[in-house]
Formats: C-alpha cells, structure tokens, sequence
C-alpha cells in the first residue's frame, strides 16, 4: 500500500529532512511514525500526500509511484488519501455538515449524494445532532472528529493523520484513537505520526522511529520507545 | 472533469458578496480608469477625424469643382506631375470626399442630407518637398480651368497638426498609465480577496480538488467585477459624449464641432472598454489565483 525506496529530501543544501528511507506498510495496517521534532515525521506525511517531491528515490502510495506522477494527477490522487491533522483545519465559516460535505462537492459529488452520505458519516463519528453547528460552537475533539468524517467520506484506502491528538485532552484523544481503529477495521490503512507515548504504548501497533531523518527503528507491535 | 453550474454560480455569487468591500473596490477602480481612458480613445479618433484631410504632411489641397471634366482634372494631374517643387500628390474622387464629408459631418444629419455625392468637390491633396513653397505652387493652380479653389493656409495647419499631436500623445499616454494602474490594483484585490481565502483553497487542495475548480469560481469573480466595472465604464463615456454634444450644439462651439466622433466610434469605444474590464478582470484574478495553487 506504501513503500519508500531509498527516499532523501533536503530542505536547503545542507539541511537533510529525511536520509535514505526505505519501508514497506501493507494494506489494512496501522503504523505510528514517531520521533521527536524535526526528526522527519511532517516530512514524512507531506511527501506522502504528494505536497512535496523526493530529491531522490521513489515513493509507491496506493500503486502511483509520486515523485514521478504528472502535476495535473495530484487532485485525483489525493482523493484516495485521507488526511487529518494537528490543527484540524475545518472552515470555519461552514457548518459541520458543510465542512464534510465540501470534501465530496470539490469533487463533483450530487447534492443529493451529499445529503445521504453526510448524516451517515456524522452518525459514526457520533456527531449527528450537531450537524448545523460551527467549528468554533465545538470541542477540540468534536472538531477533530470533523476532520477525520471529513477525511473519511470519500472511504479512502490509506489515512495519514499528523499528530491528531496534539492538541487534545486525554479523553478526547482516546475517542479520536477509537475512531482511528474502527476506521483501520474497515480495511483502510492509518499512519499516524505521533509524540504521545501513552497511546502508542498501550495499542501495541507497528511502530516506525525516525531521528535526524533517518529510521531507526521498525518494529512490529512497538512502543514509544526505550530511555526518552 | 465536470463543473457543476449550481456550485459555481453559489460560489462565486458567495465570494462576491462575502468580499463586498474589496468587490466594490475592484469594480469601481475598473470603472474609474476605464471611463478615464475610454474618453481619451473618444478625444483621439476626434481629433483623428478633425485633421483626417491633412494627414501624412499634406501642404495644400487642391479643390476642383464638382463638374470638372475628366480632361480638366488630367490636366492638373499632368501639371503636378512636371512641378519639381512637388514631392507626392494623390487625388482624393468624388466617391471618397463624400465619405469623408459624411465622417466629418456624421453629427449634423440636417447638413449631411442637403447634400449629394455630386455637389462634394474632389481634391488633390499635395505634399511639397519645401513646405515655404506652398503659396507660390498654390497660387499657380489658383485660376486653373476646373479649380474651385486651393487652400494652402499653411501655418494655421501646421499649429493645428502639432496641437493635435501632441494632444495625441497625451491622451495616449494618459490611457495606458490609467490602464496599467488599473490592471494593478485589480490584481491587488483579488490577490488580498484569495489571500483571506488561503484556508479555504488549501482544505480544496487536501481533499483533491483540481485547480480548474479551484480557479473558476475566482475567474469568475473578477470577471464579473470587470465586467460590471466597464459597463458603469461604458456607461459614464456615453455620458460624457452626450455632455460634449450638448455643450457644441446648445453654446455653439463650432470650433469643437470637428471633433464630435460618430456614433459608430462610440460604440467601437464602448466595445473596447467592455473587453478591457473583461480581459482586466479576468487575467487579474487568474495570475493572483495561480501562487495559491502552487502546493
């Protein structure tokens, strides 16, 4: 589902974001990238998403090989991807239902479609009754559940969340992690960059350590890690 | 990929009204400049049509009479011919001066219909090598068979032309400054107009949309901002042209009657100030959109 193959990328000639990467993470998994600031992880997630291209080797997302992949492909690609993040990033000017329902009319969706998907969408992630509200009426959780209805609509085969619960309290994160593996249930792979310990220590996931761009540790049922 | 009609029209009907100020702003810039150089263009062709018959440095007109023979006129053309004094020389017919009589006279219908093609004199229009020669060559034609008569009124001319001229470039210079400044501050806006939509385009971008539905319902707006600009544009040219009629033919200003432009030139302004808003507005808005897009 994911493979890097001797990725680097450097931000200026002598900064290195990531050296040399390689690894494979196949369908249905669930992988946390962890590591501390400016060790690659965001990186990582924005080559991923194609934001960014490798200097040099190849990333393999979803059979598309993107450092290679024509510019005018990136929208149709990323509608395989969902992407969650730190800070939300809702509009707050819509409501939630708006909010979900944009991710399906940028891509050419019927209102009709929308009307049937939305009120799905917003029941699993257990926000139906607060469909009209705005972001800013939310929690951080709620509006982080948003996000990941959002993320989710278009059932993508891979979800990458960027420290999803980094600005959220210990009870909403849990929710957000719950949600994260029911989503994983259904067949989708997750990787999540994270720095939360407790979390990455008690779902027992493949763990995937990057420092100074390099990885250095892959692990299968991992923990945060020893002595930090 | 397709577009539907519904989400553009709410789209940009929604950015259009959310952004009403910075709308306002943009339209009413594009309007200002574009009546601004919309009246030079009307100025121009005016004194582009006043000064029509002495173009390209003719020094002396030669006006037969309007039943000279056709062995009268060959004489003259014959004679200057020979002349050494003369540079070039053309003859303007019947058919053409009446042409030029209905330009020049397009706003004064009583005038244009109380005369015929035949009662228009054909002319020939002289270019000397030695501009001081003009009274000496003209008073040679002077009491010709056939000539009605020869205007070489030479220095009040020469003002006229170099007035007009310079005149000329003024105005065509005043109209590309103002379009330029116009062009800048479109793009301005609608650049300030995408900047506070930043959010907006970079969640478009995430969850794929492509950035031709990015960019319409912006190219949109700015066209339509353009496009209400110039009409209002249009708008106020035909305003200042009816004033212009009415100051000439209410006070009149018979000297400013040569400059009055015809119907069919306003409407080629209006033509050009329409696209202009149009190309403005809607080039403006696509280089400004086109930085967001870039991720």
């Amino acid at each position: 589902m994911i493979r890097l193959d001797k990725v680097s990328k450097s931000y200026k000639d002598d900064l290195y974001a990531l050296i040399d990467c390689s690894f494979e993470i196949n369908r249905g998994e669930f992988v946390f990238i962890v590591g501390s600031s400016g060790s690659g992880k965001s990186t990582l997630l924005r080559l991923l998403l194609r934001e960014e291209r490798p200097d040099t080797g190849e990333i393999w997302v979803a059979g598309k090989e993107l450092s290679s992949m024509q510019k005018w492909k990136v929208p149709f690609f990323r509608r395989n991807i969902g992407a969650i993040f730190q800070d939300f990033r809702l509009l707050p000017n819509k409501s939630v239902f708006d909010n979900v329902g944009f991710a399906l009319e940028v891509i050419g969706k019927s209102k009709r479609y929308i009307s049937v998907q939305v009120p799905q969408m917003l029941e699993l992630v257990g926000l139906h009754d607060k469909q009209d509200r705005l972001p800013s009426e939310l929690s951080g959780g709620e509006q982080q559940r948003v996000a990941i209805a959002r993320a989710f609509i278009n059932r993508p085969l891979i979800l990458l969340a960027d420290e999803p619960t980094g600005n959220l309290d210990p009870d909403n994160s849990w929710s957000v992690m719950g949600l994260l593996e029911r989503i994983n249930r259904t067949g989708t792979t997750v990787l999540m960059a994270t720095h939360d310990v407790g979390i990455v220590d008690s779902m027992r996931r493949r763990v995937i350590e990057l420092d100074h761009g390099q990885i250095k540790r892959d692990q299968i049922r991992g923990v945060y890690g020893m002595g930090q | 990929m397709a577009i539907s009609l519904e989400y553009v029209v709410k789209e940009t009907s929604g950015n259009l009204w959310r952004n009403r100020l910075m709308s306002l702003a943009a339209i009413l810039t594009i309007s200002v400049s574009l009546a601004l150089a919309g009246a030079a263009l009307l100025l121009k062709q005016g004194v582009s049509v006043a000064t029509s018959q002495w173009k390209g440095g003719v020094q002396l007109l030669i006006f037969m009479q309007p039943n000279a023979t056709t062995a009268q006129t060959g004489a003259i053309s014959k004679q200057l011919n020979a002349l050494p004094e003369i540079k070039s020389f053309t003859y303007v017919n019947q058919a053409q001066s009446y042409q030029e009589f209905k330009r020049l006279m397009a706003n004064s219908p009583d005038l244009l219909h109380s005369v015929t093609e035949s009662q228009i004199p054909p002319s020939f229009r002289v270019v000397l090598k030695n501009p001081n020669d003009a009274p000496s060559v003209g008073s040679l034609f002077q009491q010709q068979v056939g000539v009605r008569n020869v205007n070489f009124n030479r220095s009040a001319i020469n003002t006229m032309l170099r007035v007009t001229s310079i005149m000329q470039l003024v105005i065509v210079a005043l109209a590309v400054i103002l379009l330029i400044s116009a062009a800048v501050l479109i793009l301005n806006v609608i650049r300030v107009a995408i900047f506070s939509r930043r959010r907006e385009v970079a969640v478009m971008k995430l969850v794929g949309a492509t950035n031709w539905f990015i960019r319409v319902p912006f190219m949109l707006e700015g066209l339509a901002q353009g496009l209400i600009g110039a009409l209002v544009a249009a708008l106020a040219v035909i305003g200042i042209q009816t004033l212009f009629h009415y100051a000439v033919s209410h006070f009149q200003i018979s000297i400013l009657s040569n400059f009055l432009v015809s119907s069919h030139d306003v409407l080629m302004t209006e033509l050009v100030v329409v696209l202009m808003g149009i190309l403005v507005g809607t080039g403006g808005s696509a280089l400004a959109v086109r930085r967001y897009l870039e991720v």
